[in-house]
């Protein structure tokens, strides 16, 4: 039956939503369906029916059937599947599954696997499809097939060989950036273009673009120069990233992660000068040059994108690469002209290269990204495949859409001056990776999901209208479908696509213009980067200016919840009518922008003076000259002697130095130097974390477990739980210190303050959402609960500060944050654990080129580690970026010796139940039975799992030498063992505090006390019974325009769930149900969060005011 | 319709010498290049030749034409302007004839089978219109060929309708133009150095050196394909242009071991070989 969801003639069959058709089907019928859609998949060839079968089945697996599972059975998930996976083996992956289920029977476990197998081979299909299709694009086929120098057939067009003065002109290439005007409604994924190319429409409008107070005027903020150079070589240069290189190799030409600059050397080899198909050819890149150039000679090539910060939601980075194809691809005769614009032909040409050299570089962009090449406004559209393309029978459209410009006569000048005097263009200064949303699009649009799919139908007609307003030069309506658009459609089919910085800055603009505030408008895959501001025109020139200082108030009010790359930017821009275009500089106009020489000059006057080649001398001459004579260069020689001699650098934002921060935050110095000498001799380390290998590691059996999955309304557990609670004897302890790096890619913002999901129609934070629940429970039981955050040197002013700002939520119990007491100073990594972390452990395989750049990007790793001094402190970073919390065991000791905890008795000397658990566990609260039981069973610690699934990875309960306990993943002899173990540890801990306090040897009095040193006498003799973990954190550092490096340091961790291994107190183990144990880490996960019931679940237990 | 006349072009500024080089026949003769090209092309059929060549080098060449010196006239072109204006240079001897064109640096040759040019000629019989000699090239070759696309005439191996004659395309512009079914993968069809030219290709010549360029010939033969039917002759044999790289060289050796003395030539190659390494 589901199969006729894809197979169907019949549209109206086969644009049904899956969810709706599985509503009625029990899980044997969709077991059944399964099989069906399984042996249907591996026998069609069609490729789109195959991908929407395996969107499918993941599908059924991730959401549909473990709903419909009657029994809790607790399931396994084979290992070896588990590395079939990793290593991209998706086929093998899911026939392991599948055996598993046929002799296990179906349960939530294995429904994770085979939904996660399914998931990565779709998209796996996918890619492969495209990178097939980017390959025999004519015009691209010839480069793959090229293995040696002698036979390239490209040829330097002679114009580019005749030197002035020894100087070879200049080829420069300028091209305008691109908006999209409608938001496609992420219809420009080549995926989506090639499965539904009616689909995939957009209207595309280059700019020139001037940051508004830094530049004068609007230029096209993309250039690429190309010249010869005396030298068999190719130099590169990035101006924006100052990074320069002399590339001398083949191997070193394809190495995209050396340098800054895989984005150039990705159009070399896409413009057919490296072509691809010369890799690892072993031939010499002299030779090649030689071919193209003549004997001796090299190509030099430069990039500029006038410091338009990354993240601008303008596809500045895909019409980089362009301008610099079209410019290699001009100055190697693959164009008719060596300047001026391109014909449309060559534009599809440098559209498929640039495709081409995304693929290669490893990134990727949507088809209509490369839109600056073309002038003005265009429609761009999907095509339907013919029989003459390579994707006739494999998918319904091609890869490359088609453009259509608008000329005058369809859409006048008067109207594109009304846009112009009407928009205005900023970037709000978010970083966010955009990746799980396009992934998340894909998969809603493949499974016709009801609502989204009519989402994207919406979107479609708004597109005519929107060009309908634009033809019409009627802006103020057409600012009012943009904002329909953002409003309707797009948040329907992807809700991310908006959070609350960008609904403050909408809300705070309406307030200050009014109606003069036409409209809202968001530009590419989610808000809070490139986004567009509509106003009357005579109301523009004010509102430039006051959208800067709203977007920077917003900024410094949200910037520890939500991750800013930098202070928000407001642009100047205006259309341009040539799409790319060249010209050629010679004689003394032959310049390349004044940054150039900083980089290069230094070289030229280190060098000693015989051994400058005439063109050396002829660069200094001509700088000499300009640095005089042309405007540009007025500060040229005062900037190249900052670059020769360096400033001192000046202390960061925060004022505070490294060191006054290790002081406040108790930072031990004799223990840091331990460690560091440990870990620098091998003592310690990422292998020496596992226990010994002879350590038997069983899963638990049943009576090792207490099994709540049905939390019962009404037991005699939930009125014990309840009689509790009414007096006042439970408090909450939500561990909040960490800044949840997963969440923010190591970003360095609190995640308890992000303010992650709508709830009754607001965004709301972790804290706001923890304390609702406290909130219902203590009205329910007539009462309030004391709730505790605990934080560390990372969110502790921060939570404060926006606590103080949200007026802690109205909370009406005692609300206290908890903060931390010891921290630790980063490490730079030993190349041991690197290697040991990487070659190791089982790695996820990605697809070649990702691949690729992933190894050279580790090695270069390496060899920062080995050139910074391994185990060596790692300083090189904001002073906050440098440190590291040590653990969250000791976030319950510190409540004892941060007097929190004498607070918290003061307040309630009945205090006898403490709950703990984790900020990204929501759906925990104090649900009366489960407090019962603890408050019955009179456990000291009880610890609450949840069955496994394939992404629940880091530890779970096990027998380990016959006895039941917790066991972190990094403690795992071998890595197969936790596949053995059915439960997964949430971290909500039930502590009965007298018994904590005992195994503490303390008491109520000496808490109350406060005596310091004997609390402190304490604590370190627990934590000395604990292991000590050396673990990889991956750090941020920011640099540049937006700019962000990611390196891996060490540090080191002791863990709460350690403490259910100690015998001085009774450990129990509760089974709870999935949606209250299970933890959001990431914000890819929010969509099936939000769609497989979670959210709705979290939203019952609050009371938002 | 039979064709009798043919024009050789001689006059590229680096050609002056290169038809009084001699070469080593399969036979074991030695003659002068120029002879030999016109001995293949008389036994073709061709009953009159004109060279176009440059001006003082007349003496030169009538040495070299040997025997065939009665049929051939000499065509001085002024100025070295091209190609297109070398061939226009012979529109008088040419008149309202179709021409076989030749190039005077090239040398043919096809041991197994009838000589290249005979194998053109034939195939200019079934058409009243143009038709070039193509060969299959690897697409390194490109920058020095004008190179076709078109469609395969059916019930032909080797004929071919030209729709389309670019001069040095790049590989990114032949594969997006000039494919031709049926060649390996990374293969164009390139040509020759022989061609059937009709009036019309003259005008069209004409035409274009209005501009004042220097242009080649492959301009021309587009325009013209675009206008009537243009074929080109997929020929067995192969080319040596003597103006290239060890051209005279690879000529000799084609020759020698093509012939009676193949045994001998490549036994003092193979001995050269060990000698030098």
């Amino acid at each position: 039956m589901l199969l006729d969801l894809i197979t169907s003639e019949d549209a109206a069959v086969r644009d049904q939503s899956l969810v709706e058709a599985c509503v009625s089907l029990s899980a044997a019928d969709l077991l059944q369906e399964c099989g069906g859609l399984d042996q249907f998949r591996r026998d069609s060839d069609n490729l789109y029916d195959r991908v929407r079968a395996l969107f499918f089945l993941y599908s059924i697996y991730r959401f549909q059937l473990p709903e419909k599972l009657t029994t809790e059975q607790t399931g396994s998930i084979p290992f070896s599947g588990h590395e079939d996976l990793l290593a991209r083996r998706f086929e093998e992956a899911i026939d392991t599954f599948l055996e598993n289920q046929k002799t296990e029977g179906p349960s939530d476990a294995i429904c994770s696997a085979l939904a996660a197998a399914y998931h990565q081979l779709a998209f796996q299909t996918l890619a492969n499809q495209v990178r097939k299709s980017v390959r025999t694009v004519r015009g691209n086929q010839w480069m793959f097939r090229m293995g040696h120098p002698q036979d390239q057939p490209l040829r330097v067009r002679p114009q580019l060989l005749e030197t002035s003065h020894h100087l070879f002109p200049i080829l420069r290439e300028r091209t305008p950036v691109r908006m999209d005007l409608t938001h496609s409604a992420w219809s420009d994924i080549f995926f989506l273009g090639m499965d539904f190319p009616e689909g995939a429409r957009v209207i595309n409008v280059s700019v020139d673009l001037a940051v508004h107070g830094r530049d004068d005027t609007p230029t096209p903020p993309v250039e690429a120069y190309l010249r010869i150079i005396d030298k068999p070589v190719i130099r590169l240069t990035s101006i924006d990233l100052k990074a320069t290189a002399e590339i001398d190799s083949l191997s070193e030409m394809f190495d995209f992660a050396k340098d800054y600059l895989g984005l150039l050397k990705a159009a070399v080899i896409a413009s057919g000068i490296v072509p691809p198909g010369i890799e690892g050819s072993g031939q010499s890149l002299a030779d090649l040059l030689e071919q193209i150039a003549g004997p001796g000679k090299g190509f030099e090539i430069v990039s500029s994108v006038n410091n338009i910060p990354k993240g601008s939601r303008l596809a500045v980075s895909t019409n980089l690469l362009a301008a610099l194809i079209s410019a290699c691809m001009r100055a190697t005769g693959q164009t008719q002209s060596l300047t001026g614009e391109l014909t449309e032909n060559e534009r599809r040409l440098v559209l498929a290269r640039a495709v081409l050299g995304e693929w290669i570089g490893g990134s990727g962009g949507g088809w209509q990204d490369s839109g600056g090449v073309w002038p003005g406004i265009k429609l761009i559209e999907g095509e339907i495949a013919g029989e003459t393309d390579p994707e006739h029978g494999i998918s319904r459209g091609r890869l490359m859409p088609k453009h259509h410009v608008f000329g005058d006569d369809k859409i006048s000048q008067s109207a594109r001056q009304a846009l112009e005097d009407s928009l205005i263009v900023v970037h709000g200064g978010m970083a966010q990776n955009v990746g799980p949303i396009l992934e998340m699009v894909t998969e809603k649009y493949l499974l016709r999901a009801s609502q989204e799919w009519q989402g994207r139908k919406e979107a479609l007609n708004l597109l005519d209208k929107i060009l309908e307003a634009l033809k019409a030069g009627d802006i103020k309506t057409l600012g009012a479908l943009t904002t329909e658009n953002f409003r309707g459609p797009l948040q329907t089919i992807i809700p991310w696509a908006t959070n609350h910085f960008t609904e403050t800055l909408i809300k705070r603009v309406e307030a200050e213009f009014g109606s003069d505030f036409w409209g809202f408008w968001m530009l590419g895959g989610m808000s809070g980067g490139g986004m567009g501001f509509i106003v009357a025109p005579e109301r523009k020139a004010e509102a430039l200016g006051k959208l800067k200082e709203i977007m920077l108030t917003t900024k410094r009010e949200l910037e520890n919840a939500l991750p800013f790359a930098m202070d928000p930017v407001v642009y100047d821009f205006s259309l341009n009518p040539h799409g790319t275009y060249a010209d050629l500089l010679e004689e003394k106009e032959a310049l390349l922008p004044p940054i150039y020489y900083q980089l290069a000059i230094p070289r030229l006057l280190r060098a000693t003076p015989e051994s400058l080649s005439q063109a050396d001398r002829g660069e200094l001459d001509q700088f000499a000259r300009a640095s005089k004579m042309e405007a540009g260069f007025g500060n040229a020689v005062e900037d190249l002697f900052q670059t020769l001699i360096p400033q001192n650098q000046t202390s960061d934002d925060s004022g505070s130095s490294l060191d006054d921060l290790l002081e406040e935050h108790g930072f031990d110095a004799e223990q840091h130097r331990q460690i560091s000498k440990d870990l620098q001799n091998g003592r310690i380390g990422l292998a020496q974390n596992r226990l010994a290998a002879n350590t038997t590691i069983e899963d638990v059996d049943a009576a090792d477990v207490t099994n709540f999955t049905h939390l019962e309304p009404e037991s005699a557990l939930v009125t014990l739980g309840k009689e509790s609670l009414a007096k006042g004897e439970v408090a909450v302890i939500t561990l909040a210190a960490g800044a949840g790096s997963r969440w923010t890619q190591g970003a360095g913002v609190c995640k308890a303050l992000h303010p992650f999901n709508i709830f009754e129609d607001k965004h709301r934070t972790f804290i706001e959402t923890h304390l609702a629940k406290s909130r219902k429970r203590g009205a329910e039981a007539g009462t309030t609960v004391p709730h505790v955050f605990t934080t560390s040197y990372l969110t502790h002013g921060p939570t404060t500060h926006f606590l103080d700002h949200q007026q802690n939520y109205s909370y009406p119990g005692p609300l206290h944050l908890s903060p931390g007491k010891s921290v630790g100073l980063r490490m730079i990594p030993t190349e041991r654990d690197l290697r040991f972390a990487w070659e190791e452990m089982p790695q996820q395989t990605l697809d070649e080129q990702q691949e690729k750049m992933r190894d050279s990007v580790r090695t270069a790793l390496i060899g920062w580690a080995r050139e910074a001094g391994q185990a060596g402190d790692y300083t090189d970073n904001l002073p906050l970026q440098c440190l590291h919390p040590v653990g969250h065991f000791f976030e319950l000791p510190n409540l004892l010796l941060n007097g929190t905890l004498a607070k918290l008795l003061e307040e309630r000397p009945q205090l006898k139940t403490l709950m703990l658990h984790n900020i990204d566990t929501l759906g925990a609260d104090l649900h009366p039975g489960l407090l019962g039981h603890h408050l019955q069973s009179g456990s000291g610690l009880s610890f609450e799992v949840i069955t496994r699934r394939l992404e629940d990875r880091g530890g779970g309960l096990a027998r380990v030498n016959g006895r039941p306990r917790l066991l972190e993943g990094l403690a795992m002899p071998r890595e197969e063992d936790e596949f053995k173990l059915s439960y997964y540890n949430s971290m909500t801990t039930w502590i009965d505090l007298d018994q904590l306090l005992d195994l503490f040897g303390l008491s109520r009095e000496a808490i109350l006390t406060n005596d310091q040193e004997l609390i402190a006498a304490a604590i370190r003799k627990v934590a000395a019974k604990l292991p000590t973990y050396v673990t990889l954190k991956e750090v941020k550092k920011r640099w540049g325009h937006g700019q962000e490096d990611i390196f891996p340091v060490t540090q080191f961790e002791k863990l709460w769930s350690d403490l259910s291994m100690l015998p001085e107190i009774r450990s129990e183990f509760l089974v709870v149900p999935r949606l209250r144990g299970q933890q959001l880490k990431d914000p890819a996960q929010l969509d099936s969060w939000l769609r497989d019931g979670s959210a709705e679940y979290v939203d019952s237990l609050c009371q938002w005011s | 319709m039979k064709i009798t006349k043919a024009v050789i072009t001689a006059a590229g500024p680096d050609q002056t010498h290169l038809p009084l080089q001699t070469l080593v026949t399969p036979t074991g003769d030695t003659k002068p290049m120029l002879s030999l090209l016109l001995e293949e092309t008389f036994a073709a059929g061709i009953t009159s030749v004109a060279i176009v060549i440059a001006p003082g080098t007349e003496n030169d060449y009538q040495k070299a034409a040997g025997e065939f010196l009665e049929k051939v006239t000499f065509i001085e072109q002024p100025a070295p302007e091209g190609f297109a204006q070398a061939v226009w240079c012979a529109r008088e001897f040419t008149g309202s004839d179709r021409f076989l064109l030749l190039l005077g640096d090239h040398i043919y040759l096809n041991p197994k089978g009838p000589s290249c040019i005979s194998q053109l000629l034939n195939a200019a019989t079934d058409t009243d219109g143009p038709i070039s000699a193509v060969q299959p090239t690897h697409e390194s070759q490109l920058p020095y060929y004008g190179t076709i696309g078109g469609k395969r005439i059916p019930g032909s191996d080797q004929l071919i309708e030209v729709t389309s004659a670019m001069e040095k395309p790049t590989p990114t512009l032949a594969e997006q133009e000039l494919i031709i079914p049926g060649l390996r993968s990374g293969r164009y069809l390139c040509y020759f150095g022989m061609h059937v030219l009709t009036p019309s290709v003259m005008t069209q010549i004409e035409k274009d050196l209005s501009t004042g360029e220097k242009l080649p010939l492959t301009p021309a033969l587009n325009a013209v394909a675009a206008s009537e039917r243009y074929l080109a002759c997929q020929i067995e044999g192969r080319r040596f242009n003597l103006g290239s790289s060890y051209g005279l060289l690879h000529a000799n050796l084609g020759m020698a071991l093509a012939g009676s003395d193949r045994d001998e030539v490549m036994t003092s190659i193979i001995e050269l070989i060990s000698s030098t390494k």
